[in-house]
This record gives structure tokens, sequence and C-alpha cells, in this order.
């Protein structure tokens, strides 16, 4: 990747995130010069890398949003929540855009109609109030439904145009926009199209990618009522106004430069040459353990090189060692990575519910490994919605039973021995377990006899259940069942559990517990038949192929002879009781393993690679099986069973 | 509701909810000529109808629901249309 793509992607999230911490703050006060200072640099540092590479829709909006913040600095404009609101609203974009040019290069297909309405939406805030929004979806809309419109005249009707892009989350909330187009009052043409293109192999069934246009006679005003829960993802125009545009606003003046940075000591390195430096440090046990087995040899026959050699080879041990651990916790990343980016988007879920909400945060100085502080993100972000839409009642019915009006969350981590505590607390309503129980029913997803039998933090766990509703009947769960199961598989694929305490009426706790750092275990994969294996690189000495024709029988077994030394051979087939069908080929594929100090030929199908996994304990029916070390998840949902050699082979009978 | 095959098309019944949209993806991704049966779907999720719309398979009607028949099936019955961008 080109040079200055890398630091601009590297610097401009930091940007987005700077600016819409400022915006935040200047909502609360919105007279603090110092964040509007500061949230003008950082949009206006953005805007100028922005050009720097292709992305003009992305520097419009940018422009558009430097030129509205202008207005607020000469004080031609108070900065209002509707003003943050929208620049908030151009942030979260610019943050996808220049995450999607760091995964795939160019930006979205949908991003120049999106850049467009955003503009439009920014200049419409410098314009003189009353103008009527541009909608440039409108034409088409109404030349693919002219029947429609010519209908609705005829009859003398009222119409309204809407344009609804559903989140692409929102399944994950327990939403249907299809059900949301039933209550649509006055439905008078309907169109749905995939947003982006998806192939047949592509497409991704939890992911929304619906691009909803719709024709109403009902008044806008009755739309708007039946989308206000997505009120930020539908468009409404009513017709037949014309959507005049407001014309572009002069640039600006060029804004003072800031000053130079302030002095740092910490230095700025790619997360992909860490993990790089890590792949040395892996190699480098290896090579360790081919070369203490070698020199253990030369000193069995010479004690005077033992004694040469003894010193330097605890020595090369200990600073291997060190090292590992050393890059290791050069992945360490305070968890505030992560939750600075939950207070806009708390605030926006609330805002779009209709809740008013104060979140507090604990523990962001916390440190983790970089992968879990990433991987908790989605997570977290699920469990802290659902906290907002099922846990914090309505502001009336909190009233009611004494509490505030604004729902109070609790973001908070700390550290409790090796493990990283996440904390997630609503002072809502709590879990109702008889619903829980009767929503579970409903469901199968146990015998009815079994849920009966739950206690009530057990019937607590069953939201966690995939699967658990989301079907109309139990609409006033619905969300919390393919969210909480998601939530609970990617925790425990980072190696953690997630638990949910409830105590009705005062709230429910999500609890994560993580392992502070990733053990990170490298293990070489085999292939056996169709299936791979891992075996911690720590065993292995080296690969080989080995004629056939070396290869001795023996009386209980076979060997073959290495660098002078006879090493047995074992196949993993019949380790693992397994058919092992007749070799093949001129050569068996052989790894050497240490197994408690003695070299062991193994003889796989084939050696796929090296992996450094996350290895966790084995559950259920194969938590018993000896010579099993545990399993780790791979990116694709697979899960990699990693061997323990040493018990593998112990467990045969001396070859 | 469900999903199953049924002489060779997918019949939908009842009322879909957005894990029926994987079940469905999956038949279809098997075996994308198979055609399938609205008759008895009572209401289709929004995942549903973007499987429909994405592997475009051939659909049988009318629908047993009549915002099924009146407003979906003809998008997911014709041939692809512009896309509203």
């Amino acid at each position: 990747m080109d040079e200055l793509l890398e630091q601009f992607l590297v610097e401009a999230p930091e940007l987005v995130e700077q600016a819409a911490e400022d915006l935040l703050a200047l909502e609360r006060d919105p007279a603090d010069a110092a964040r509007l200072e500061s949230a003008f640099r950082a949009f206006h540092t953005l805007k100028g890398s922005v050009a720097l590479f292709d992305l003009a829709p992305l520097g419009r909006v940018l422009h558009a949003a430097e030129d509205l913040l202008g207005a607020v600095r000469e004080g031609r404009r108070p900065a209002d929540r509707m003003l943050c609101d929208a620049l908030l609203g151009c942030l979260d974009a610019a943050g996808r855009w220049i995450g999607g040019l760091g995964h795939g290069g160019a930006l979205p297909a949908a991003a120049a109609a999106e850049a467009g309405r955003l503009e439009a939406g920014l200049r419409r805030l410098l314009a003189p109030a009353g103008e009527a929004p541009a909608a440039p979806w409108l034409p088409a809309l109404l030349a693919r439904e002219a029947a429609a419109v010519a209908a609705a005249r005829a009859a003398g009707l009222p119409l309204t145009a809407l344009r609804f892009l559903p989140a692409a989350d929102c399944f994950f909330l327990g939403e249907d926009p299809v059900a949301l187009l039933r209550t649509l009052p006055g439905l008078a043409a309907l169109h749905l199209a995939l947003r982006e293109p998806w192939a047949a192999e592509a497409v991704e069934p939890f992911t929304c990618n619906l691009a909803i246009e719709a024709l109403s006679t009902a008044p806008a005003a009755a739309l708007r009522q039946a989308l206000r829960f997505v009120a930020d993802q539908a468009e409404l125009v009513a017709l037949p106004e014309a959507a005049p545009e407001a014309p572009p606003e002069p640039p600006a003046e060029p804004p003072p430069e800031p000053e130079g940075e302030a002095a740092t000591r910490s230095l700025r390195v790619d997360a992909r040459r860490i993990d790089g430096l890590l792949d040395l440090a892996g190699e480098l046990v290896v090579a360790r353990n081919a070369l203490a087995q070698a020199t253990a040899r030369a000193a069995a026959r010479d004690p005077a090189l033992r004694q040469a050699l003894g010193p330097g080879e605890a020595e090369l041990e200990r600073v291997v060692r060190r090292l590992h651990r050393a890059v290791l916790d050069l992945r360490m990343t305070p968890l505030s990575r992560c939750f600075r980016r939950f207070p806009r988007l708390v605030r926006e879920t609330a805002a779009r519910l209709g809740k008013s909400i104060e979140l507090e945060i604990l523990g962001e100085a916390v440190e983790a490994d970089k992968s879990l502080v990433d991987g908790l993100f989605e997570p977290l972000l699920h469990v802290l919605r659902n906290a907002i839409d099922h846990g914090v009642e309505p502001a009336a019915a909190r009233l009611a039973a004494g509490k505030p009006a604004a729902g109070r969350l609790r973001l908070e981590a700390r550290r409790e021995g090796d493990r990283i505590l996440v904390l997630v607390a609503d002072d809502g309503g709590g879990l109702d377990a008889a619903r829980l129980r009767q929503a579970a029913k409903q469901r199968r997803l146990l015998p009815a006899a079994a849920i009966d039998a739950l206690d009530d933090a057990a019937a607590a766990d069953l939201v966690f259940a995939p699967g658990f509703s989301t079907a109309a009947a139990v609409t006033e769960l619905s969300g919390r069942g393919v969210g909480m199961a998601a939530v609970r598989s990617a925790v425990e694929g980072m190696g953690g559990r997630v638990t949910l305490a409830s105590r009705p009426g005062r709230g429910a706790t999500v609890r994560i517990a993580l392992p502070r750092a990733v053990v990170v275990t490298t293990v070489l994969t085999v292939r056996l038949g169709e299936e791979d294996f891992g075996i911690p690189i720590d065993a292995v000495l080296a690969t080989a192929r080995i004629p056939l024709g070396d290869i001795q029988r023996l009386r209980h077994g076979e060997a073959f002879v290495r660098q002078d030394r006879t090493i047995p051979l074992l196949r993993l087939a019949g380790l693992l009781r397994r058919p092992a069908p007749p070799r093949r080929g001129r050569h068996a594929q052989v790894l050497i393993a240490d197994c408690a100090g003695q070299p062991v030929g193994l003889e796989v199908d084939g050696v796929a690679g090296r992996l450094d996994v996350l290895l966790r304990p084995l559950d259920g029916l194969l938590a018993g099986m000896p010579g099993l070390l545990g399993a780790a998840p791979l990116g694709d949902g697979r899960v990699l069973i990693v061997l323990d050699l040493p018990e593998l082979v112990g467990a045969e009978p001396a070859a | 509701m469900s999903v199953a095959l049924e002489d060779g098309a997918i019949r939908l019944r009842g009322a879909s909810a957005v894990e029926d949209a994987e079940a469905l993806l999956a038949l279809l991704q098997a075996e994308p000529r198979r055609p399938v049966d609205l008759r008895a779907a009572e209401g289709l999720h929004a995942s549903v109808v973007q499987v429909l719309l994405a592997l475009r398979p051939e659909v049988l009607g009318p629908a047993a629901d009549p915002f099924v028949t009146r407003w979906l099936l003809p998008l997911l019955a014709g041939p692809p249309r512009p896309e509203p961008n």
C-alpha cells in the first residue's frame, strides 16, 4: 500500500474521533470555544488529507461541514443539537468510508448518493430556514412510479415520497423494515431493491442491504409518526413542491494552521508490523528448539562441550522467551480505544428510541491485547443497544417507579487477576423471567418441563440461546435473540465468558470476563484426510519428507534414521484411532516433535501452515478426551482442534 | 414459520423471521433453480425479501397475505429492475 495512504488510514480515524468528541462536548456546552476550535481544526485537517486521495464525495461533505463550523465560529449560527447531529452524521459516514478504504480500496457505490444527502443536509443548516430538502433520488422514483403519481393526482390526493435505508445491523436489533412498511398509511407505490449488489454466494442474511422507496397519499406528518423510530434512516419529501437546491456557499477563508505537534515520546507503528515481529519471534522459538536438541546430543558425548554450551543455551532460551513476551506486550492497548466510540453511538440509539440516557464510563485505561480490545466493540455495542432498547423503561414508567427520567447506563472495565471484567449495567426494569420462559417455550428451545425447572438465573441465560425468539409474538423481547447469541459467540471466540444478572425492577448487568493477554499459541497445522489439526510449535523440531524405503519395520512399529538417530514413527491417524489408509506416493510427510525429551516422528497427510491461535479449553463431550489440548476458533467459523502430542503419544503403547 | 423443500420447490409457510433467511439462502445456493412457493406465506421478513431479491428465484403466488401479494410479489416476480440510485 502506498505510504501516504497508509499514513492517512492511521490518522484519519483519529481525527474523526477527535471531532466527534469535540462535538459531543460542544453540545453539552455550546459556549466552549476551545472545543469549537478543536472540532474546526479536526474537520479542516481531515478535509485537507482527503483531498490527496480519490475521495471527492467525502471531500465535499467535509467542506460543507467546515463551512458550517466556520459560521458557528463567526457567531452566525448557534452550535445547537441539530447542528451537532448533522456533523456527527458526517463523521459517521467518514469513519465508515475511511475504514472501507483500508479494507478494499474504493468508496462504496452508494457513497456518492449518501454524500449528496449529507452535504445537502449541512447546506440546509447554513441556508436560511424554510428551504425544501434536496433529494437526488426523487426524480428516478417519480419516473419509475409515474402511473401511481398520475393516479393520485387524478384523484386529487396529496403525495409524499419516502426513501428508507434501514441500518445494516437492524436485524440484530430485532427490527423488520418490511413489517414497518405494513404500518405506513396510504401506501401508493413501493419499491425494494438491494442497496449494494450481492453475488449469490456473497449474500449475508443477517446484514440488511435494502433500499426502500415508496409513495404515500398520507401527509408527511403521518408518515413521520409511523417512522419515528427510524427517523435517521428515512427521508420524506412532500410533493409536488419542487426541491430547489441551496446555492453553494463561497469557500470560507483558510483557517490558521494548527501549531506544531506537542513533543511526544511515543512512536506510531502499524499493527501489521508488530504482527510480523510476532511471526519472527515464533520462528525463533522453533529454531531454538531444534538447536537445543542438537546441542543436547553433542553435549552428551562431550562433557567439555556441555560445560561450554550450557550457559549460552540457558541464556538463549531466556531471551527468546522474553522476546516473545515483549512482542505480545506491544499489542497491549487501552480499552479507551474501543470505549471512546460509545458515547456517540449510545446517544444516537437513545435519540432514535426517544429515550434519554446518561452513560458513565469507568476503567477505560485498563489494557488488553489489541485483538480483544477491537473484538469487544461489536458485542458491547449490541449489549448497550439492548440495554437502551429493552432495559431502560420509557420516561413515564421510570418516573412512576420513582426513578429519574433519564436511564443510567454504566460501562465499566476492571482488572481482576489475569482477567479483565467488562460490565454493562442499566437501571431499567430487569428481565421478566416468566416471560422469558414463555418465549423459550414458544420457540421450543428446550422441553417445557426443562424450562419450568430453570431457576431465574438460568432463565435469564436463555437470552443467549441461538434462535431465542425475534418473532412477532414476543415483540417486547425481540432483538435480544440474535444479538445476544452473537454476543456470546463473539466473547467465547475470544476465550471469554458472558453472563447476565437481572434484578427485577432495578436493572440488568451483563458481565463479560476475558483473559487479559491473549494466550496466543503458535501452532503448525497438519492435515489428516479432510481435516486440519494444530500442533503447538513449541514441540516441533522439524518437518521432513522420508522416502518410504527408509522406513524400517520394528517389532511393534516403525522407525526411520535421521542424522544417525533412530526415530520412532507414529501415524497421526492411528493415534487418533482412525483408519490409516495404505501409504501412497514415494514419501511420507513427517513432523519430528519433541515428546518428553525424545524425538518422535509423526506421519501426517500434509503440513498446511503456521498459525497464531487463541487456544481455549474444550467443552462438552470433547472435554474428557485425552491428547487434546484445546480448540481454537478460526476466523472463518471453523474450529481447529489442537493436539497435546506428549499426551497423545504417551497413551500409545511404546513402539 | 417454516422453510421446507417439498416436491422440488421451497415452500414458505406462516410469518417468517430473520432466522428463516439463512435456511432459504442455503436451499437456494444449493440449487438456484428451485422455485419458491409463497402461497402459504403470511408475511415476509425483510431478511427473507432481500435473499429473494439477491438470488431472484422463480416465485409462486399469490401469497396468503394480501400485503405480500399486492406489494412484494410484483417486485420479486418481475425481472430485476434498475436500482433506485
